[in-house]
């Protein structure tokens, strides 16, 4: 079995490099930042002799660090099959040996970034079922060639392989076990240009683009010369609102063709594969992603819509997956980043046959309509009063919040609803997006009912129905129902062997 | 929906939440008394000591006896050979419905003040949630957790 240890590419020593260096970024920022402009500028620094200079060699010192440091841990990174296990060894000052089972492997996802491309290389992670200790038996191989990748996936092939075989001749009769057919990958969906850029434009990353934008423009708010800046300013005031407001609206546009831009980066050739157990998402310009998605992780499919995406008939598709690596937030996967609804369904339909995906949705009773936003107008209405005395007259404009809160209420009402299947539970409600949750019986951990004390007198009840998403649980919500709605989905999801001893 | 679970916690469940409500309405105590003497080297008006009063009152009343009796009244479980019932909550009731299929481990944990009462409380944990039923004798939690551990083994996935 021994056939010789591997290293990783050598571009991983600079890559570690580049790693460290991003993690040492902020505090960089912070200690230079200080230095330099404390004083006059850069120029101070190198007036005061010596002494000026020693946040420049400490910041010096540090990255000659970090770069040997990359280099050493390249150097001592190996890895090698061994028993029908990954083995690898690596360690900066304390050398660690990290043994996984190729059993245990759930899948190996690749990414190349500007860095791999050129080179034909990828980056490996190697994820496996998540024994609950954080981070353990889990490795990540920063550069090595598609042949070595390659190399890996048949290693475990065979190991898997071979295990199968060893099994076989105690269940039974000798039976020749064929070795399994190449799986043939399917490729399902190719995310078209126009989608792409529906996607981008009305993406909500846009706010995180904008929060940024402004991040950006305070850091730099303390830099700017205010008396040169200052003369300036009152020019630019008598040109007059008119001017300020065309600046505004020009950084928004800005903020809003950068988001679009990220986006289409980051999901630029989305494409979707499978074979028999597995879902593959392949994305990205500058960094390719792979991703694999094992069917039998898959927990639950979320399709969400915000209003302007309903409005034209788009949704993204998420698919809930148990496990995994911690703090990846790649956990919640997108299956869709945004389809249109009618070509998503057959592929939705062909990738999870044992589930409904149009089934007749119960509402809600209309006596519930009023607890979708009494309590929100109960909370709302000291602000009302504080608002309303402080800035009277014009804070009673907050009243105009009132119609909004109930509309939206009514809105919720009108969409919230569920469906029960004979082994799936459809649930579908909303926050101002509209979230229809499809799950197995089998998945769905616990099943909670609540009532508040007017729901109570009412007869209405909330059904909470969690499953398990990533190292958390997801929790698909349809409040106010009818309370008999709420006692058949608790029937329902009552264990077989529990119902059979009641009757 | 209507039938409730069968079993109640413990009656000392109840005396322990009043231990912890009084603690809670000594912490308020103190900070109107507090206030008190604000009041008093500031010569804010009198009647505020008519409100700091009240305030303590109102707090010792609902914290001390108001709450925990009711939260202890809804307190139900139930242990079936394949689910797990429980029912809580003050203003708004909480049914759950746990398969034992589902259950992962079970838990039981017991602090000072639940110790010096003999209780402990058993925290049921799925994949994805963890479920605390807040006050049983130990003996009992012990006993509970050793049957949900080995019905949990037990139970098989019927879909």
């Amino acid at each position: 079995m021994y056939e010789g240890r591997y290293k990783l590419h050598p571009i991983s020593a600079f890559l570690n490099f580049i790693k460290g260096m991003k993690e040492l970024l902020l505090p960089f920022i912070i200690i230079f930042g200080v230095n330099i402009f404390r004083g006059d500028g850069i120029s101070s620094m190198f007036n005061q002799g010596w002494q000026g200079m020693i946040p420049l060699i400490v910041g010096g010192a540090v990255l000659l660090f970090l770069l040997v440091a990359g280099i050493i841990k390249w150097k001592r990174f190996v890895y090698w099959f061994e028993d029908g296990e990954l083995r690898i060894e690596y360690g900066l000052f304390v050398k660690k040996k990290r043994y996984i089972p190729f059993e245990r492997i759930q899948s190996l996802n690749y990414a190349e970034g500007i860095f791999h491309r050129p080179l034909g290389l990828v980056k490996v992670k190697v994820e496996t079922a998540g024994s609950g200790k954080v981070g353990q038996a889990e490795a990540e191989l920063t550069a090595i060639s598609r042949e070595d990748a390659d190399r890996i996936e048949k290693e475990m092939e065979k190991a898997k392989h071979q295990l199968s075989r060893e099994k076989t001749p105690i269940i039974g009769p000798v039976e020749f076990v064929e070795a399994p057919a190449k799986k043939t990958t399917k490729t399902l969906y190719h995310m078209s240009m126009k989608e792409l850029l529906i996607l981008a434009t009305t993406s909500s990353g846009i706010g995180v683009v904008i929060s940024a934008v402004a991040i950006f423009l305070s850091q730099f708010s303390e830099f700017i010369p205010y008396d040169a800046v200052y003369e300036e300013i009152i020019l630019f005031l008598r040109f007059g609102a008119l001017i300020v407001a065309l600046t505004i609206f020009v950084v928004l546009v800005m903020a809003w063709v950068i988001s679009v831009i990220m986006t289409i980066v980051a999901n630029y050739q989305f494409t979707i594969q499978y074979d028999e157990d597995r879902i593959y998402i392949t994305r990205g310009l500058l960094e390719k992603k792979k991703v694999s998605i094992p069917l039998k992780r898959v927990q639950g499919i979320k399709i969400s819509q915000n209003p302007l995406r309903e409005l034209f008939g788009y949704a993204t598709v998420v698919v809930e997956s148990a496990g995994g690596s911690v703090g990846d937030k790649d956990e919640k996967i997108r299956l869709f980043p945004l389809v249109k609804t009618d070509r998503m369904l057959p592929i939705l339909e062909e990738l999870f046959p044992e589930l409904e995906w149009t089934p007749q949705l119960v509402g809600a009773p209309k006596r519930s309509i009023h607890f979708f936003y009494r309590l929100n107008l109960v909370w709302l209405s000291p602000m009302f009063a504080a608002v309303g005395y402080f800035f009277y007259p014009y804070g009673l404009l907050a009243l105009l919040i009132v119609p909004v809160v109930i509309v939206i209420g009514i809105w919720q009402h009108r969409t919230v609803g569920y469906a029960l299947g004979d082994r799936q539970l459809t649930a579908q409600f909303r926050g101002l997006s509209k979230h229809r949750y499809f799950i197995l019986k089998k998945r769905i951990q616990v099943v909670q009912v609540t009532q508040s004390y007017f729901e109570r007198r009412k007869g209405i009840a909330s059904i909470h129905s969690t499953i398990k998403s990533g190292m958390m649980g997801a929790t698909a919500t349809t409040p106010h129902m009818e309370k008999e709605d709420a006692s058949r989905i608790l029937t329902w999801y009552k264990p077989l062997g529990a119902k059979e001893q009641s009757s | 929906m209507d039938n409730q679970p069968k079993n109640q916690i413990s009656r000392k469940g109840l005396t322990v939440w009043r231990v912890y409500g009084s603690m809670e309405t000594a912490v308020i105590a103190l900070i109107a008394i507090g206030a008190g003497v604000l009041t008093y080297f500031f010569d804010w008006p009198q009647w505020l000591y008519a409100i700091y009063g009240a305030v303590i009152l109102l707090f010792g009343v609902v914290l001390i006896f108001w709450f925990p009796k009711i939260r202890w009244q809804r307190w139900r479980y139930e242990v079936r050979e394949h689910e797990i019932e429980l029912q809580h909550g003050l203003f708004i009731v909480t049914r759950t419905l746990v398969p034992m299929v589902r259950v992962q481990h079970v838990d039981t944990e017991q602090g000072p003040i639940l110790r010096k009462y003999d209780l402990a409380e058993i925290s049921i944990s799925t994949a994805a949630t963890t479920h605390t039923i807040p006050a049983l004798v130990t003996a009992e939690a012990d006993e509970l957790r050793a049957r949900i551990s080995v019905l949990a083994r037990v139970a098989e996935d019927d879909v």
